[in-house]
């Protein structure tokens, strides 16, 4: 029976080549679209090296100073009254804010303030991205750098290709080396391996490399950086001032996932109780912590809310997703009730010879399987020979796409779902056909 | 045996109401082969439908070997039809997408046949209609009078008790009209099979034990 069904639905699939390449472009063009957009978001936001963790990471990102004075507002409401008018008068106190401004913190904040995290295992300090220019046989080459404290190697999973992090001895004595990725090797030096030792030279400092790791595949925050210095070797004016803000960031790890939300609240409060040296300048000072998702969208949308940032990001991929789902899957639906409806006179003879209209439902449901099947089968191919070309070309060299599993099964599963919903309907009404009208339809043999 | 009693048959379209079948009448007797014959438009399909069960009357009653009919539900009437009827249409009806033996397959398909039993019973009744070597054939292969042959061997490979057929020559020239007909009295008169064959041909209509004809819905002879 099956077997007899399979037949059919591949000659069907055969003969109507052009309907049937549609419907199968639909559903595996979409799948590998799918694919290739969450194999994409995956390695922007998946975790992995150097962000293994992300998920117990707490991002301090930034830091708002606010005057804010009071504001007293006389509210007068006159009412007419039979001729008498009456008078209400109403004051509200509040508080109108005078000036802001935010910023990444400064170093003085995070080091006095924010070094004594009880929530969090473990936390580092690391500096916005420097840009430094650097000579090599008179051709300018821009670096992005990073200073960072001895446990961002702790918290932040860089993948070490030889060589070694430097530790907190290295940020003690102001050692002059620096980790720096197979990019940036490769860019200074000519070669991505074999400079351990070898040195240098940036803003007349001779810096030695101690550690090559691999570059991150993202170009997000401090993932972006090529170079990484120990955090004493900024400037120094940036360690000593007493700003707020300015120029650093804080990141806090936590034992759990679940933990993340004492860290914030523990920053919050420790924030709340500072008293600010200069009030009549800033008398209010709030910080915002993020996940690492969220610190994304709001570095991505430009956006001030660590939160909305995160749910409009989401939303709207979500959203975009969805409509490239759906209009392949009307695409289905639409071929699938044409490619039923003119059935109609094999249909009728089936039923002479004693289908009933079971027999018809699952014969359709069941080419309506193997149609999505075989789209799925593509799409499956078609994805992975894209992944190959993408992986195996330079077009993006630091990008290795993986295929999500689990994401094809669940696309592959929604596909299904609408073939079989889209062949549901006319199935239907054909297992209610007339014989009679039916047979009378174009007849084919 | 087939009884038809007070066969009432109206078409009502929003302009147009067509008596198509008016009080007919008739019985066929086990193992009979009754031709029916008449001018175009005068019920005969309509008529040859009713009594395979895939058109109902508007009023009257049906009685096929021993069943009064219809008094059971669309489910057991399929499973009627495909165990006492088989069909053979003027366009032939074969489904081009399925080869000539899936073709004729197709009644045992839906008697829940293993596909080895199938193949034997159908490869069987490709050899009474003398199509053994065309089996692997798809119907677009095929001529008209070995499509039909094809849908002869459909309509037999279930050993229906009934077999009705429309014109089945009537897409044939004579000497392919002859070859089909010649099976068809063929397995009436070995197999006792009871058939009902509704035909334009004086020729063939004499060939048969009965003829009947109609006219304008009415039984006049
Ligand atoms: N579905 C229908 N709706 C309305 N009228 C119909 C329908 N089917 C048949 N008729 C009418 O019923 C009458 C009998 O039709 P039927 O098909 O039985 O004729 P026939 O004798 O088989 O003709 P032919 O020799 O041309 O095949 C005709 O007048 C036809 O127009
Ligand atoms: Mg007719």
């Amino acid at each position: 029976m099956l077997k007899n069904y399979f037949k059919i639905a591949i000659k069907v699939m055969m003969r109507k080549k052009f309907f049937s390449f549609i419907s199968l472009f639909g559903i595996s063009f979409t799948l590998m679209i799918l694919m290739v957009v969450t194999a994409f978001l995956d390695i922007e936001l998946g975790s992995h090296a150097p962000l293994t963790q992300q998920d117990k990471m707490v991002f301090l990102d930034r830091l708002e100073l606010k005057l804010m004075i009071p504001d007293t507002n006389m509210i007068i409401d006159s009412t007419r009254n039979n001729g008498t008018v009456t008078v209400d008068t109403s004051f509200s106190y509040s508080e109108r804010q005078r000036s802001m401004s935010a910023s990444s913190a400064g170093y003085y904040y995070l080091n006095k303030y924010m070094s004594n995290i009880e929530a969090a295992e473990d936390h580092c300090i690391y500096s916005d991205r420097h840009t430094v220019d650097v000579f090599i046989n008179s051709n300018k080459l821009t670096l992005s750098s990073s200073y960072v404290s001895a446990s961002f190697w702790n918290i932040f999973d860089f993948q070490l290709v030889e060589g070694n992090f430097f530790g907190p001895s290295a940020i003690d004595h102001q050692e002059k080396v620096a980790v720096i990725t197979q990019k940036t090797a490769k860019e200074y030096f000519g070669v991505d391996r074999g400079v351990i030792g070898q040195e240098m030279i940036l803003d007349d400092q001779h810096i030695k490399v101690v550690g090559i790791v691999k570059t991150p595949p993202s170009n997000q925050l401090f993932l972006g950086s090529g170079l990484f210095l120990p955090l004493t070797n900024i400037d120094p004016r940036w360690l000593t001032s007493e700003d707020f803000l300015g120029g650093f960031r804080a990141t806090y790890l936590a034992a759990s996932s679940a933990k993340r939300q004492a860290i914030k609240d523990e920053i919050k409060k420790k924030t709340a109780l500072i008293q600010l040296p200069n009030p009549e300048q800033y008398n209010r000072i709030n910080v915002v912590t993020a996940s690492f998702l969220e610190n994304y969208a709001e570095h991505l949308l430009n956006e001030n809310d660590p939160a909305k940032s995160r749910s409009i990001f989401l939303y709207s991929l979500g959203g975009l997703l969805l409509l490239f789902f759906i209009l392949p899957t009307l695409n289905l639906v639409n071929i699938n009730v044409s490619r039923i409806l003119e059935r109609s006179s094999e249909i009728g003879l089936r039923k002479a010879f004693g289908a009933n209209g079971n027999d018809i439902l699952y014969q359709f449901i069941f080419e309506n399987i193997i149609l999505t099947f075989v789209g799925g089968i593509i799409g499956f191919l078609l994805a992975s020979l894209l992944f190959f070309v993408i992986n195996s070309s330079q077009v993006l060299p630091e990008t290795v796409l993986s295929f999500n599993y689990q994401v094809f099964f669940y696309s592959f599963l929604i596909c299904l779902f609408f073939g079989i919903l889209s062949g549901l309907i006319p199935a239907y009404k054909m297992s209610k056909i007339h014989i009679v009208n039916a047979l009378k339809q174009n007849s084919n043999g | 045996m087939i009884k038809l009693q007070n066969i009432n048959k109206v078409y009502r379209t929003k302009t147009v109401e067509t008596l198509a079948l008016n009080n007919i009448n008739l019985t066929i007797p086990a193992g009979e082969f009754l031709s029916i014959m008449g001018p175009s438009g005068c019920g005969k399909s309509t008529l040859l439908n009713i009594m395979g069960l895939i058109d109902e009357p508007s009023e009257g009653s049906i009685e096929i070997a021993g069943q009064t009919l219809p008094d059971y539900n669309a489910k057991s009437i399929a499973k009627f039809r495909n165990e006492k009827l088989g069909f053979i249409f003027q366009s032939f009806h074969l489904i081009n997408d399925l080869s000539i033996i899936d073709n004729v397959e197709l009644p045992l398909l839906y008697r829940r046949v293993g596909s080895k039993e199938r193949k034997a019973l159908a490869e069987e009744a490709l050899i009474k209609v003398g199509l053994k070597n065309r089996m692997q054939h798809f119907p677009g292969q095929l001529s008209g009078g070995q499509k039909q042959r094809v849908a002869i061997a459909r309509a037999i490979v279930g050993q229906p008790d009934i077999i009705l057929a429309d014109e089945p020559t009537g897409n044939l020239d004579s000497s392919m009209g002859n070859e089909i007909m010649d099976i068809l009295l063929r397995l009436n008169q070995e197999q006792g099979t009871t058939i009902v064959m509704v035909t334009h041909d004086e020729s063939m209509a004499r060939k048969t034990n009965r003829l009947i004809r109609l006219f304008d819905g009415n039984q006049v002879q």
